[in-house]
């Protein structure tokens, strides 16, 4: 057994020496976090607004239209997003494109016809089969019942002629009367995250490039298998009293230890300069990370003993990495996509190590949340792992 | 099993699909002493160390080295043995004592022994001023012997050598031979493999001629030898009709074989002194001129050209 950990400070040893090992797990993915973090709105200003985003046009000039508006932008689920030079068929297009959760356009008339007490409708644009959809809805006819609520009461007050309650005073009390509402939405779909919780592109972004480049790190272990059989140590092994299984499983171990040891130091990096939580359930973190860097290094293993040259290594990393990547949601949300999307993304264990994280990080869910994706993570470490001795024996045992 | 023999080859086969690489090959090794096995590329010298090393399945025989069967025991011939491969089978991004440390482990030494006998074989290879250095950086020479040394570190009791000199400089090989005939003082066994017919001559105890996938031949240098009657290979080259020349060759008394290979003539002969001129006078009467003669008295090189029909360098 002690064989196992030789082997293994043996492949570590060959990896501190090689600079791309630090450039691939540790270099790239703190670059990479930041760029992506960027790129979707993880610094700075109006775009960490964690908020779902909803377009905004009113063509409508009244004093009510004017306090609707004003109780949507107060809202804590939804956003308002209004550009003057938008028109109507630029919100469809937003809407339809995926860019605004929904849109709501206020007709010519609306406030007089709420102050007359007639119908008018708003109208709003929206994929209602989203599960943002519901939360955008409740939020919008609340703040339109508000609205009516208190134009109705005033009306009433006013028409029985109280003394001292002119209109205006007894409508913004009735509003006001409504702060505190019997039915307060707190939303806990993925769209949205807790208020003064973390950095909803960040939460994203940072697991998803730790997972990527956990992945990318596999091209420099890969080719230190590649290259113990291209230099025919691995033969020589073999004509020692090590037995074969002792010389995978400290490949193993040596790979694992590298790519457990990148998520700390990410995890930690996440926590404490990007202001991801992490720490918010360590326990379930680190079993997150932890079945992660098994299942990766499986993979590592797997690549390293199919890999017949260097050049094999290179494609046979850079190729899972970026269709698991991808199809896994490290770039963008799988929540972004369709459900048959999200199915697929799902054959890629870095939508589980993602769901796993993100549980975490970004939907405040409990320990109990990532014990599936952990199992899954934990299935592919065995498939690959199993995988890659199976082909070390056909290989070499002919 | 024979309780003197060292290893004891008992008809081993392997085929790589139609290629049939090794085919029956059976010897016996006794202990402390250098066995050869002598051989063109291709012969199945280093299929046959494979299968001994357990590296490969034999598709059917089998063998004993100290005992140990490496059909049903391989771990225990693992233990017994230290194998020199022919490529050189090193970390080159580590440094020697970090090389030599780590095989150290995988042979099973631990603690102050390991670092004792590495420290040791550092000074058998002459390495140890520059232990500290990664083999990457090494001349080929200095990189064979630490492959060597490796072989070295658990004090094996049998040791194979597939070409290890292959593809170094004469300092280095000359190394490397001292080296092997200290191995065998020291009581070791050796099974060593080579296409140089002077090495295996220098080194040996006994030889093997391997060829084909067969062993054709074996026993001391003497006793192969005396196989081809102890005759002298005379060496020429000359300008004119070789055709016509071979032909009278072939027919001149004292000669026994003529063959030919890329302009080189070799003629066996019993007595050079008696028929050197009569291959002169025969060259003379076709008008073809001698310009190079080379007398070797009988060697290895002989018995494998008259055993083959051709010679070890093909």
């Amino acid at each position: 057994m002690i064989r196992i950990l030789d082997i293994a400070f043996k492949d570590l040893l060959q990896l501190s020496r090689d600079f791309k090992t630090f450039m691939f797990l540790l270099i790239m993915p703190i670059l990479f976090t930041f760029l992506f973090g960027y790129a979707f709105g993880g610094f700075g200003g109006n775009e960490s607004d964690s908020r779902v985003p909803v377009g905004y046009i009113s063509l409508d000039d009244n004093w009510v239209t004017d306090e609707l508006h004003d109780l949507l932008d107060k809202s804590e689920v939804i956003r308002l997003d209004e550009n003057i030079f938008r028109s109507t068929s630029d919100l469809e297009k937003l809407v339809a494109d995926g860019e605004l959760a929904a849109a709501i356009i206020v007709p010519d008339g609306y406030g007089r016809a709420v102050l007359k007490d007639k119908t008018i409708r708003l109208t709003v644009l929206a994929d209602t089969g989203t599960q943002a959809w519901t939360t955008i809805e409740a939020e919008i006819l609340t703040a339109a019942s508000r609205v009516d609520g208190a134009v109705r009461t005033a009306a009433i007050m006013e028409q029985f002629e109280l003394e001292g309650v002119p209109f205006d005073y007894a409508f913004d009390e009735m509003l006001a009367a409504w702060e505190e509402p019997p039915i307060a939405i707190k939303e806990t779909s993925s769209l949205v995250i807790e208020e003064g919780g973390e950095n909803n592109a960040l939460a994203h972004t940072s697991p998803g490039m730790m997972l990527q480049f956990a992945i990318a790190g596999l091209l420099t272990a890969a080719q230190v298998i590649v290259t113990e059989r291209k230099s025919r140590t691995l033969q020589r092994l073999l004509t020692t009293a090590t037995r074969r299984i002792h010389i995978v499983l400290g490949h193993f171990l040596a790979i694992f230890l590298l790519i457990f040891t990148q998520f700390i130091i990410l995890i930690i990096f996440g926590q404490f300069a990007l202001q991801v939580n992490y720490l918010r359930l360590p326990s379930a973190t680190l079993l997150v990370a932890f079945t992660a860097a098994l299942c990766i290094s499986a993979m590592g293993l797997l690549i390293g003993i199919l890999a017949r040259t260097e050049e094999q290594a290179i494609t046979f990393s850079l190729v899972p990495m970026f269709v698991f990547s991808g199809l896994g949601g490290a770039w963008v949300p799988l929540e972004f996509t369709g459900k048959t999307f999200q199915t697929i993304g799902h054959i890629s264990p870095v939508a589980w190590g993602m769901d796993g994280f993100e549980n975490i990080v970004a939907r405040g869910l409990g320990f109990e949340s990532v014990l599936i994706p952990c199992a899954a993570l934990a299935g592919y470490a065995i498939v690959f792992f199993i995988l890659a001795v199976w082909r070390l024996n056909a290989a070499e045992e002919k | 099993m024979n309780n003197s023999a060292a290893i004891e080859v008992l008809g081993l086969k392997k085929s790589f699909g139609e290629n049939h690489a090794v085919q029956g090959v059976s010897f016996n090794v006794n202990q402390g002493e250098i066995f050869s096995l002598l051989g063109p590329n291709g012969a199945g010298k280093t299929t046959t160390i494979s299968m001994l090393s357990c590296l490969l399945r034999p598709n059917d025989g089998d063998a004993n080295i100290m005992g140990h069967s490496i059909s049903t025991d391989p771990m225990g011939v693992k233990s017994v043995l230290g194998v020199v491969p022919q490529d050189l089978a090193l970390y080159e991004d580590l440094t020697a004592r970090e090389n030599l440390s780590f095989w150290g482990k995988m042979y099973g030494l631990r603690g102050s022994t390991l670092k004792t006998r590495v420290d040791e074989v550092l000074n058998v290879i002459g390495l140890r001023d520059r232990a500290n250095e990664r083999v990457g950086k090494y001349s080929g020479g200095m990189k064979r012997r630490v492959n060597i040394g490796v072989a070295l570190l658990h004090k094996p009791k049998v040791i194979y050598m597939d070409e290890p000199t292959v593809g170094i400089d004469p300092q280095s090989r000359r190394n490397i031979l001292d080296s092997v005939v200290l191995l065998k003082n020291e009581g070791m066994t050796v099974l060593y493999t080579t296409h140089y017919m002077e090495e295996a001559q220098e080194l040996s105890d006994h030889i093997g001629i391997m060829d084909h996938g067969k062993l054709i031949a074996h026993g001391t240098h003497d006793e192969l030898v005396k196989m081809v009657g102890q005759q002298t290979r005379i060496d020429l080259t000359l300008n004119g009709n070789a055709d016509q020349v071979m032909a009278a060759w072939k027919e001149t008394e004292g000669v026994s074989r003529v063959t030919s290979d890329e302009g080189l003539i070799s003629v066996l002969v019993q007595d050079s002194n008696l028929t050197l001129p009569h291959l002169f006078e025969a060259a003379t009467k076709h008008s073809a001129r001698i310009t190079s003669v080379n007398i070797s008295e009988p060697n290895l090189e002989a018995v494998f050209l008259h055993l083959t029909g051709r010679a070890l360098r093909d």
